[in-house]
């Protein structure tokens, strides 16, 4: 058997080494564009940040391909896949052939469609290359806008006024993270960006980069306003990397649909990651939600079925966690619930900040959202990915008592 | 491998295996020079209020596939196959919280530690005493616990010697013989309440 894997990151590392456990003796080729080692996406704002060094940057050691029997083509952009022929191109001319392919390409961001957008200033952070191109740059500058108020935007956000730059960061709604917060988590993320002396502008977004010299200068904001920056990092969001698969009908403009195997259309070629449409763990419908976690278990999912074990992907539960200096947040499943018997519980302790909001419809929990004391997340997640009832369990989540002894430690014989 | 065995039923809250896990992590590892040291020593286990005179010392699992790890970000999750252990890294954690995100336990403290000083924090959880073990000693919580909540064994032992004591209770108690399989002291603390 030989499989053929696009993509050297959570998931396509993940459903190699889940297809290696499976089939000892295939043979598996890995591909990407980049030609570092497997490294963490979610670090760059880190290092930018100057909280993560370079090196720590890679996962996987320089062995890591030898070791685990991995064919690695390095810096060699796939072009084109066909599915008829079972070949998979490449810009330098080869045809990789395969008996199943998995494609674990990601995604690239989205850019706004404003002029400017060609000057030297402009930035997106997805790539090692992108964090180290800004960099350089940033040796110069003292002023930074990053324009999206996103996990990604905000994170940017916090690594740069990390370092002592002044930083503006627009949101286009009423509030950060507007898909995935409730008001109050926003007003206490609001009070933390602002006690990091980040500049939030609300309800703003660029209409055009300004520029002098070729350089950046300021931004056109919507508002008529005219904001100064020396860079500008655009952070609003993210589409499946699908090029390379026009004319297949394998993908659509959101992303790759898959079913619960992680198979695409063609039996023989599957997806996992931020290219695909994976199905909500909760509604069933086709959602997309970029997340490393995600990308990890649905790697796992395809690596396995590569080899034909038949593994199903239980869906998506969107969720996230946001660790900015002096503000955690994790937040997760329905914001609000979907039908009018649902509830919403909320508690704040004014005092320190700390936020709990959980999400109940149709007597499970289907949401929730911490500020704050964060460690008890993932109970919160597993009562809503293994959709319990609410009254089957030991402990009222809603109660101030709740908490993990409640639910695992079993009462005494007579015990009240 | 060996592992800590907990058995809720018998904790009586006296939290004495929070404070030798703090301890056993401090720099000193004295109790009362670690009070004085400049990071705060974080104990990794928890104990909960339970039902009446009942608590429950919670902490990490080591689960084997670990759900933490599969979701760190900065690769700073690892498994220790020769301690049996996942283990994590100070010097890569960014303290990112994804880790408190997928534990379905709830056992991950974010603290500084002198690990690594350079950090504002990082993600703490229990790490089956390395010190202690490489001494030939068990984990501090478990020569802390007074009450045999607390043990230091195989899983797959103990079970079989707590069903060989069922079995036994079971047949004594349908003799009609009066069995207690309720240690004295506790059942002594319980009557205090
Ligand atoms: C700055 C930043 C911070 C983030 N922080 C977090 C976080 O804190 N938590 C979280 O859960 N998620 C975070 N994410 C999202 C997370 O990084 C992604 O969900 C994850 O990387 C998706 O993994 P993937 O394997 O699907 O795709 P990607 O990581 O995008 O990797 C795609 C791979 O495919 C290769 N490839 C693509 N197209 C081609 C081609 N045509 N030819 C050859 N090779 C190709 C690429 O080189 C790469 O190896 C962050 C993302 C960014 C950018
Ligand atoms: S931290 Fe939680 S998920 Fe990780 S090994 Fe321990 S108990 Fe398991
Ligand atoms: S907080 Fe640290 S250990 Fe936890 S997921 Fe993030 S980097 Fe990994």
């Amino acid at each position: 058997m030989r499989f053929v894997i696009i993509g050297t990151s959570a998931a396509g590392l993940a459903g190699a080494e889940t297809a290696r456990r499976f089939a000892p003796q295939a043979t598996i080729t890995l591909i990407s564009d980049e030609s570092h080692l497997p490294y963490s996406r979610p670090l760059l704002t880190y290092l930018l940040g100057g909280e993560t060094t370079r090196e720590k940057l890679f996962l996987r050691s320089p062995e890591y391909f030898r070791d685990w029997g991995f064919e690695a083509l390095l810096g060699t952009p796939v072009t084109r896949v066909d599915p008829q022929a079972h070949e998979v191109h490449l810009a330098d001319g080869r045809a990789i052939p395969y008996d199943r392919l998995l494609i674990a390409s990601g995604a690239n961001p989205r850019m706004p469609r404003i002029p400017g957008l060609e000057l030297e200033g402009v930035f997106t952070l997805r790539h090692l290359a992108d964090a180290e191109r800004l960099e350089r740059h940033l040796a110069k500058a003292r002023r930074v806008t990053v324009v999206g108020a996103g996990a990604v935007g905000l994170k940017a956000a916090d690594a740069l006024s990390h370092r002592g730059l002044k930083v503006d960061l627009l949101a286009r709604g009423a509030q950060p993270l507007s898909k995935v917060l409730d008001p109050v988590s926003a007003r206490l993320l609001m009070e933390a960006l602002q006690r990091l002396g980040i500049t939030l502008h609300l309800h703003s977004w660029p209409t055009a980069v300004v520029g002098a010299g070729g350089r950046v200068t300021a931004l056109a904001l919507n508002d008529g306003r005219e904001l100064p920056t020396e860079a500008v990092i655009f952070s609003v969001g993210v589409a499946p990397r699908v090029e390379f698969l026009a004319g297949t009908e394998l993908s659509g403009p959101d992303g790759i649909p898959v079913n619960e195997l992680m198979g695409t259309a063609d039996p023989d070629i599957f997806a996992a990651g931020d290219c695909v449409l994976p199905r909500h763990l909760i509604t069933g419908e086709p959602a997309a939600f970029h997340i490393w976690p995600a990308a990890v278990a649905q790697g796992e999912v395809a690596g396995a079925n590569l080899a034909g074990a038949g593994r199903r992907y239980d869906g998506i539960l969107p969720m996230n966690s946001l660790s900015l200096t002096g503000c955690r947040i994790i937040t997760g499943g329905h914001l609000q619930p979907n039908t009018p018997e649902g509830e919403v519980f909320e508690e704040l302790d004014a005092k320190t900040g700390r936020f709990k909001r959980l999400v109940f419809d149709q007597g499970r929990l289907v949401g929730a959202t911490l500020v704050g004391e964060v460690r008890h997340a993932g109970i919160y997640f597993q009562l809503i990915a293994q959709k319990i009832p609410v009254k089957e369990l030991p402990c009222d989540p809603r109660s101030p008592e709740f908490h993990p002894g409640r639910l695992w430690a079993r009462p005494l014989p007579g015990a009240a | 491998m060996k592992t800590v065995i907990v058995r809720p039923e018998r904790c009586v809250g006296c939290l004495q295996c929070r404070l030798a896990c703090a301890v056993e992590h401090s720099q000193t590892k004295e109790l009362v020079a670690a009070l004085g040291e400049a990071w705060r020593p974080v104990a990794r286990i928890a104990v909960y209020p339970g039902g009446v005179h009942l608590s429950f010392p919670n902490k990490c699992r080591h689960c084997d596939p670990a759900p933490c790890q599969a979701v760190c970000i900065a690769g700073a999750i690892s498994r220790n196959p020769a301690r049996g252990t996942t283990d994590i890294d100070p010097a890569r954690c960014i303290n990112c919280g994804m880790c408190a995100m997928a534990c379905p336990f709830g056992v991950l403290t974010y603290a500084p530690t002198p690990k690594a000083p350079e950090r504002r924090a990082v993600a703490l959880k229990c790490d089956h005493c390395p010190d202690r073990q490489a001494q030939g000693l068990p984990p501090a919580c478990v020569e802390a616990c007074k009450v045999g909540a607390l043990s230091w064994g195989e899983p797959a032992q103990e079970m079989a010697a707590k069903g060989r004591s069922l079995a036994q209770a079971y047949f004594a108690a349908s003799r009609g013989v009066a069995e207690s399989p309720e240690p004295e002291m506790i059942r002594l603390w319980r009557q205090l309440g």
